[in-house]
């Protein structure tokens, strides 16, 4: 504590502002799960009940002031002010320079932070009974209090570095959970691709984030008009051009954005996150599905001022076009590849790759809050599915392949009914569930997106195969007829709770962002919200909406009438793969992503490894052999003259050192005279260097 | 300019001396029958409290010190660099007393606590100090403290021998300082650093003044044992009692270099710039401490003698950024955080030999072999304390010379400046090899025997809490920086 005090008192002194109480004990929302991380840490391995205890307290905890600080933001938005607060300390000063960290409370990250503690402590009470059996119980609520640490550090950071500092935490927690079954190959392995996959887009993230320093010599984004993304900031950095026509201001924003890429799985960086499925499953549901990877959905909704700079009115920037192209491009591209699999989880990862893909296309195209409604939604159904399918292995003795499933929907009633909801949320079923409005503001966006058509085509067509693939799942999962071994069971109340809350959610929450009443929207934007039924009339939005909603049931229906309620066998082939075999392989093995970069970047590194390898031996390894040689006949002939010429001198000149070493000694023999007439020799000597420089 | 004036500047210094009387009041009054260790606890904890009262005191003095009425010159300082130092001072002298409670090395132990109250309202007085007679006069104070403080065991031979020797170099230096202030005296007509900074302005490098400089600077060379006036400084290492030495090794540098600091900020004035013989006098003596206390250093087998040739190589790096000073507030607080944090944790290094040295019975290298494994917390705490003496980030000592050498290089340029900070950061190299000879007995070479050294809870909870902020300064930089830089409002 008596740091924290101190850290207080190092505030930086130039921020007069008084911010609310609110704001000023926001770092414990990150810091107290971070905390009891580190206690569960100490436990020992039996301590089951503490550490859960430990690690459930302290996000109902961060929960509560997280809530604490969003109604603080709604009764000022409420009273039509926009409540962006931050706080600001000096962590490092180095003469003039000195690096800040801080947090911020702006609409943004209050409904990020309520979000992810959220679906965060509903997850933590649904692995208590998933991980029940695992004998490393207490290591795994440490990382996952870590990660919840990390990923909320991410939300409330007003300082791109202390972002990036988390962010790197959230990274390392990823992996260590992907990896928690270790003594697994493939998780082992699917850890450490995931690890340096998002590297890649780390660096240029890193790359991008030296580049703002030196820029504008901050990395705060808010200081009361001094921070990066602030007017002032991104004047400078939109006079500065940076080649290929970008200016500084958009390069940074690609380079960022490659970072926020690797981070939710965005092409050509996807390849990690269905790997990722390898850690256990309440990991892929908060990880995988919910936060981390949207965490770069976040960056990039965060740095949107930086993003927008130099827009015009209705215009859109470089950096934004690419955000939105490769947003679109990965919402088709992992759709297709997940009707082709037959993993449950797999199937969901991909799904995931895709609706990040939405976000990303609606924040380029739609701004912050088109993208970020998304974001919320998708995460309360998505984590819903995710914790379905974990209680459809669990009840399924540890079954992943849907071929091996069928007809659950008896023996688990509750997880079917609300893993049901969650596949009609994310297919976007009409009127009814959040996913249909969050989907719908993304697909109104790429409507009136001024650059080119493209992306809505694409994103309607992403549409269909989600309703297709999900149908798939569903009828495979839940109808048909039971092709596993043993019995399924439904698994217990800790675990089917949670499903509940979430079922409720993935419903209720589209109701804060329909066209008739555009809270989210509104709240995000600072602006006044009002229920305004004459919305739904304004021109083209009927139409798309009806069009949208027909896409969703084609892709149902064409679901159902080729996988509905069929009596089969595990083993037949998939109705697909019966019609047009090329295409399925095509579409199951992934479009052979991982073996483009096996046959391309990693066989250039093999190749490197090997050249460098045969240089270091022969070439180096040669030429270090023969300049031995060559010394080696040097000391011959030297020994040679050493023993006839040299030996002699230098047994002399030994004794010389000998000789002045005693007189070295002589110098510090403890005689206190010696040591005064010393003392009055070095006042000569000095003054004798002075007077003789004075006269040079 | 009246008693009153002059006693609400000086207030912390009367707090010291009151405490001093009552502890000598308190141990040879009321205690005379108590056990050795109860004295040892009373006398310590009073002079704590003295330390403690002399600090609350220290926001009551007078806004901008001891003035000449009429001129505006200043006698003494109250705040700014100051105030830093002799907080410093204060908190350092807290720290020393703690090592007393449990030493053994004397039965007066009220005696002990009063010379080193004195002491340290000398040390107080000169980093106040800003008129050479007051500067002569704390400088006494302080010194013939140390001596006394130096002979203290007196059934140890060592110990007389320390202090004989510590004292006739003492004498011979201060007669030189006072030599060198006659002829300041006489070149300005004036004792007043401010005044003869106005009188010598004009006519710089007159071979007087250049004498004049050499002599003071041998006068405190002697102080923070800069070579060639270091030759006391192992002897009393080694010699004096461990609490005793570490005060010498603390509390009387830190006062030294803040009296250095506002030499050299006089200095600076005179001379218009850096390049005056001020500086080439302090670049000599930072040239020759670095390379002789480092190099000498590795051949020594007694770790107090070590510590003392490492202090000589430190006081080396802090003279080399007095020689390249600037008037700016960066710069003297920069000097300020290294010797105060380098204060702090030598204490705690001569806490740990001392406990070394009282199971073992020396305190060569060989005693510290195995030391991980009779007493693992002292061997951590050693093993922070010289790693941040080494300057391993993310300790304090990585910090301190960073900043320092970030400073010298931010002040001048040109080849000198530059070479010279090559040439330390070689040193700081060299200087990684001898305390990790400390550290390899300690941890990695097997141990000859293995009973376990006990050391008393007070003791250990006071290096454990040395050594712990010893890390949180090496992690939160900012936290002592920014509180030494908020002394500097108006600089």
């Amino acid at each position: 504590m008596l740091i924290q005090e101190e850290l207080a008192a190092a505030f930086h002194p130039s921020n007069p502002c008084i911010v609310s109480f609110a704001t000023r004990w926001l770092w414990l929302v990150p810091a107290v799960p971070m905390l009891a991380s580190g206690v569960i840490a100490l436990l020992k391995q039996p301590r089951r009940k503490p550490a859960a205890a430990l690690a459930i307290g302290s996000l109902g905890f961060s929960l509560l002031v997280s809530l604490v600080a969003f109604a603080h933001v709604l009764s000022g938005w409420m009273h039509h002010e926009a409540v962006r607060e931050t706080l600001s300390f000096s962590w490092i000063q180095v003469g003039a320079a000195h690096v800040e960290l801080g947090w911020v409370l702006d609409p943004l990250a209050a409904v990020m932070m309520v979000m992810v503690s959220f679906v965060g402590l509903l997850i933590f009470i649904y692995s208590v009974g998933y991980m029940a059996h695992d004998e490393n119980f207490t290591r795994f609520f440490c990382f996952l209090s870590l990660f919840a640490g990390a990923m909320l550090g991410v939300v409330i950071a007003n300082s791109l570095l202390l972002l990036f500092m988390c962010w790197e935490l959230v990274g390392l927690t990823s992996y260590l959970l992907i990896g928690f079954w270790y003594h697994k190959p493939s998780a082992a392995a699917a850890a450490k691709k995931a690890f340096l996959t998002t590297r890649v887009g780390d660096i240029f993230f890193l790359l991008g984030m030296v580049w703002l320093f030196a820029q504008t010599g901050t990395l705060l984004f808010y200081n009361y008009g001094a921070g990066s993304m602030e007017p002032l900031a991104l004047g400078g950095l939109l006079a500065s051009p940076a080649g290929l026509g970008l200016s500084a201001a958009g390069a940074i924003g690609l380079l960022i954005f490659a970072g926020a890429a690797g981070k939710s799985g965005q092409l050509p960086l996807h390849v990690w996150l269905p790997d990722a499925m390898e850690g256990p499953t309440p990991v892929s549901a908060l990880i995988h599905a919910a936060t981390m990877v949207a965490a770069g959905v976040y960056l990039i909704a965060r740095v949107y001022p930086l993003m927008q700079a130099g827009a015009l009115a209705g215009g859109t920037t470089t950096a934004l076009t690419v955000v939105t192209w490769v947003g679109a491009s990965t919402a088709l591209f992992a759709a297709l590849i997940a009707v082709g699999q037959n993993d449950i989880k797999r199937i969901l990862a991909y799904s995931t790759v895709s609706q990040l893909g939405y976000m990303m296309a609606g924040l380029g195209m739609g701004g912050v809050a088109v993208g970020m409604f998304h974001l919320i939604t998708h995460a309360f159904f998505k984590a819903l599915l995710f914790m379905g399918a974990g209680s459809v292995i669990h009840g399924c003795h540890e079954e992943q392949d849907v071929r091996h499933m069928g007809g659950l929907r008896t023996a688990m009633p509750v997880t079917f009914v609300t893993y049901a909801v969650g596949m009609l949320a994310l297919s976007g079923f009409p009127l009814l569930f959040s996913g249909f409005w969050s989907k719908d503001g993304i697909l109104e966006a790429a409507q009136h997106w001024s650059v080119a058509k493209g992306p809505f085509y694409m994103l309607v067509f992403g549409a269909i195969l989600t309703a297709f693939y999900m149908t798939r799942q569903v009828s495979y999962v839940f109808f048909g007829n039971w092709r596993g071994h043993g019995k399924a069971h439904e698994s217990p109340a800790v675990m089917t709770a949670p499903l509940a809350i979430l079922a409720f959610f993935a419903v209720a929450l589209g109701f804060i962002g329909t066209p008739a009443w555009p809270w989210f929207r509104a709240f995000l934007n600072g602006q006044a919200a009002g229920l305004d039924l004459a919305r739904f009339q304004e021109p083209g939005l009927l139409p798309l909406m009806a069009s949208s909603s027909l896409a969703v049931l084609v892709g149902l229906g064409l679901g159902w009438w080729l996988y509905g309620n069929k009596q089969s066998r595990a083993e037949e082939p998939d109705v697909l793969e019966r019609a047009a075999r090329p295409v399925w392989m095509g579409l199951h093995g992934k479009f052979f992503v991982d073996e483009l970069y096996g046959a391309t970047v990693i066989a250039f590194y093999a190749w490197w490894a090997r050249v460098a390898d045969w240089l270091d031996r022969r070439v180096w390894g040669g030429a270090v052999a023969g300049v031995a040689l060559l010394f080696r006949g040097w000391a011959h002939l030297n020994r040679l003259l050493d023993i006839h010429w040299v030996d002699g001198g230098f047994d002399k000149s030994c004794e010389e050192l000998a000789s002045g070493g005693g007189l070295l000694a002589r110098v510090q023999n403890g005689r206190v005279q010696g040591y005064l007439r010393l003392l009055a020799l070095g006042i000569v000597i000095l003054a004798m260097i002075l007077i003789w420089s004075s006269r040079g | 300019m009246n008693y009153a004036d002059l006693f609400r500047v000086t207030l912390p210094e009367t707090a010291l001396e009151i405490a001093a009387l009552v502890v000598l009041v308190a141990d040879l009054g009321f205690l005379r029958k108590a056990a050795l260790n109860v004295r040892a606890s009373v006398a310590a904890l009073l002079g704590i409290f003295g330390c403690a009262a002399a600090l609350w005191t220290m926001p009551l003095q007078a806004a901008g010190g001891l003035v000449y009425p009429g001129t505006g010159e200043v006698l003494l300082m109250a705040g700014g660099s100051a105030a830093v130092a002799q907080i410093g001072i204060l908190a350092l002298t807290v720290l020393t007393l703690f090592l007393l409670m449990d030493a053994e090395f004397t039965q007066h132990v009220g005696e002990y606590v009063a010379v080193v109250l004195m002491a340290a309202a000398g040390g107080l007085l000169i980093a106040a100090a800003q008129d050479l007679l007051i500067i002569f006069i704390g400088l006494e104070l302080l010194s013939l403290g140390l001596y006394i403080l130096a002979a203290f065991a007196k059934r140890s031979a060592n110990s007389a021998e320390a202090a004989i020797k510590y004292y006739l170099f003492g004498g011979m230096s201060a007669a030189f300082l006072l030599f060198g202030f006659s002829y300041l005296y006489g070149l300005s007509g004036s004792t007043n650093l401010a005044q003869i900074v106005a009188a010598e302005q004009g006519m710089h490098s007159g071979a007087m003044l250049t004498i004049a400089l050499v002599m003071v600077a041998a006068g405190l060379g002697f102080k923070v044992a800069a070579v060639p006036f270091h030759l006391w400084a192992p002897d009393a290492y080694e010699g004096a009692p461990a609490p005793a030495a570490a005060f010498i090794a603390s509390v009387s540098k830190v006062a030294s270099f803040a009296l250095l600091i506002s030499v050299s900020v006089a200095a600076l004035h005179i001379f218009h710039g850096t390049h005056g013989p001020w500086s080439l006098i302090l670049a000599v003596l930072a040239t020759a401490s670095m390379v002789l206390g480092n190099l000498v250093a590795l051949a020594q087998v007694s770790v107090r003698r070590l510590l003392a040739y490492s202090a000589i190589a430190h006081a080396g790096y802090i003279l080399l950024a007095l020689a390249y000073f600037s008037d700016s507030p960066t710069n003297p607080s920069v000097i300020l955080y290294y010797i105060v944090t380098y204060g702090l944790t030598t204490i705690g290094a001569f806490g740990v030999v001392a406990v070394v040295e009282r199971s073992a019975g020396s305190d060569r290298l060989d005693a510290f072999l195995g030391l991980h494994k009779r007493n693992p917390a002292l061997a951590a705490i050693l093993l922070v304390l010289f790693l941040s003496l080494a300057g391993i980030p993310p300790l304090v000592g990585f910090w301190a010379k960073f900043n320092l050498f970030a400073a010298v290089l931010g002040v001048a340029a040109g080849a000198a400046p530059f070479g010279l900070v090559a040439l330390a950061l070689a040193m700081s190299a060299v200087s990684l090899y001898y305390y990790l000879q400390v550290l390899k007995r300690a941890f990695v070479m097997p141990a000859v025997t293995e009973t376990p050294i006990v050391a008393s809870p007070l003791t250990l909870a006071v290096l454990m809490m040395i050594a712990a902020l010893v890390v949180v300064f090496g992690c939160f930089p900012a936290l002592l920086q920014n509180w030494i830089a908020g002394f500097y409002p108006s600089m």
